[in-house]
């Protein structure tokens, strides 16, 4: 059972997407995430198992590696889709009680920016480290920001800004969705955001890296 | 070939062949100093003539008059208009009798074409269209630096490197002062109120000028922000084959 959970970190961490995948080379013709997901469900191995013990533990790897500058964007990327075709195995037990989410976290670009890659990377890696994620996009006013609140009740919300002329706007959105829910956590990166920016906007926390905020989430706002 | 907007404004559509942009340069870009993954490269390789064939990278420079700018610390005043650029930038400028404004653009089609490879669900292509973009923007900038340098050169003058709104404490929000000096719609990009450029794969910027102004140090050495995804260890010098 743990040779099947072995694997399928293995592929997360190097980005092994399924059989066909030609990446990475000397995992060429070899299963991948895909199959050791579906044969770990097939073998009965409980799913939060499969999603702790094997996807996660992967995908931990990775944002740890990506940290220390040992991989570099393109091998999250991999990463994050080899997780993606796993968790595609994983999905119906989310309706059920036999798999849950760590908690839900709302991230977007705040207003008046559009930039959105770095954010999507963010997402992934949140993503892969089991916790739900509702994307708003780019240029997200702080009223959007609020509405997603309101939908997802309990739920940590991360900002993202990459231009010190739209950081600004993170200060008004913490104040828009803190002024209704004070207990909410916000955590936010970008850039030109700083821990100490973040403390003065009264977020209550700041990440320079994907990891930083999947440490975050799991220390301080995971309900699982 | 230029084309003269008026008597001190400038625009070219720079040779894409002339700008250095290969495999290898977006490899050690995306962070792959020594060697990236073949697959990575076989990418790389068959985006890089597709985003050549979708871009419309411009870019020119207006150059100021003689004697229109004015330094003290922290503050470049240009024609009484005052840009905040912080003592680093200021100090870069020393001597500067003048400044070339410039911006250069890599078009919209490419940024749409990112986007919506990317919301296809193909993350990966989508990042190296949008690293290649990046790129030939700041490629086509060191492009117009040498331009901005001859034209310099027939006045009798130096030139300073490019500093942009953003580097070394000099707020972004004066991209609104910085293109009131050039023409509306310059190279297709336009600011908006939160100072961003569209498209956002633009750059815009300042070059002092003066017969006794000096290149300092490269931009990323003087810079504080040492964990700034666009630091470079050293400077490009693909264009200076050219």
């Amino acid at each position: 059972m743990n040779e099947i959970l072995d694997s399928l970190t293995r592929c997360v961490e190097r980005g092994k997407v399924n059989i066909k995948s030609p990446y990475p080379p000397d995992l060429k013709g070899q299963d991948g995430a895909d199959e050791f997901a579906r044969k770990a469900v097939e073998a009965g191995i409980p799913p939060q198992d499969i999603l702790s013990n094997g996807l996660i533990v992967g995908m931990q790897r990775v944002g740890t590696r990506f940290r220390n500058k040992e991989i570099f964007v393109p091998d999250v990327l991999m990463a994050a889709k080899a997780m993606a075709a796993a968790m595609e195995h994983l999905k119906p037990f989310f309706k059920t009680d036999a798999l849950k989410h760590k908690g839900t976290i709302v991230i977007g670009t705040v207003l008046g920016d559009l930039h959105d890659i770095g954010k999507k990377l963010v997402s992934m890696v949140i993503e892969g480290a089991g916790w739900e994620v509702i994307d708003l996009g780019t240029d997200v006013s702080p009223e959007k920001f609020l509405k997603a609140v309101d939908e997802h009740p309990g739920c940590v919300v991360g900002l993202s800004a990459l231009l010190t002329t739209t950081m600004v706007n993170m200060e008004t959105t913490v104040k828009h969705v803190k002024g209704k829910y004070p207990n909410i956590k916000v955590i936010i990166g970008g850039a030109p955001v700083t821990e100490e920016f973040a403390l003065k906007i009264g977020a209550d926390g700041y990440s320079g890296d994907p990891q930083g905020a999947v440490e975050f989430l799991n220390s301080r706002c995971s309900t699982n | 070939m230029p084309e003269s907007l008026s008597p001190d404004v400038v625009t070219f559509a720079p040779p894409l062949r002339d700008l250095g942009v290969d495999s290898a340069l977006i490899c050690s870009d995306l962070g792959y100093r020594h060697g990236a993954p073949d697959m990575i490269k076989e990418l790389i390789d068959e985006v890089l003539p597709l985003v050549a064939s979708r871009i419309d990278l411009r870019c020119g420079f207006r150059i100021l008059p003689a004697e229109s700018v004015k330094l003290t610390t922290g503050i470049a005043s240009v024609q009484g208009v005052d840009f905040s650029t912080g003592p680093i930038i200021s100090h870069e400028l020393k001597h500067s009798t003048s400044v070339a404004v410039f911006a250069a653009s890599a078009g919209p089609r490419l940024e749409h074409w990112a986007g919506e490879v990317m919301a296809s669900g193909d993350m990966m292509r989508g990042y190296i269209i949008d690293a290649i973009a990046s790129e030939y923007v700041s490629m086509a900038a060191e492009w117009l630096e040498h331009r901005v340098e001859e034209e310099a050169g027939k006045r009798g003058w130096q030139i300073t490197n490019r500093y942009s709104p953003g580097h070394c404490d000099w707020p972004v929000s004066e991209q609104h002062k910085l293109f009131s000096f050039l023409p509306e719609h310059f190279c297709g990009i336009t600011l908006t109120e939160s100072a961003l450029m569209l498209p956002i794969k633009s750059i815009s910027g300042i070059i002092g000028l003066g017969r006794d102004v000096k290149r300092g140090a490269f931009q990323c050495t003087l810079c504080e922000l040492k964990d700034c995804f666009q630091r470079r260890d050293e400077p490009v010098t693909a264009v200076e084959r050219t």
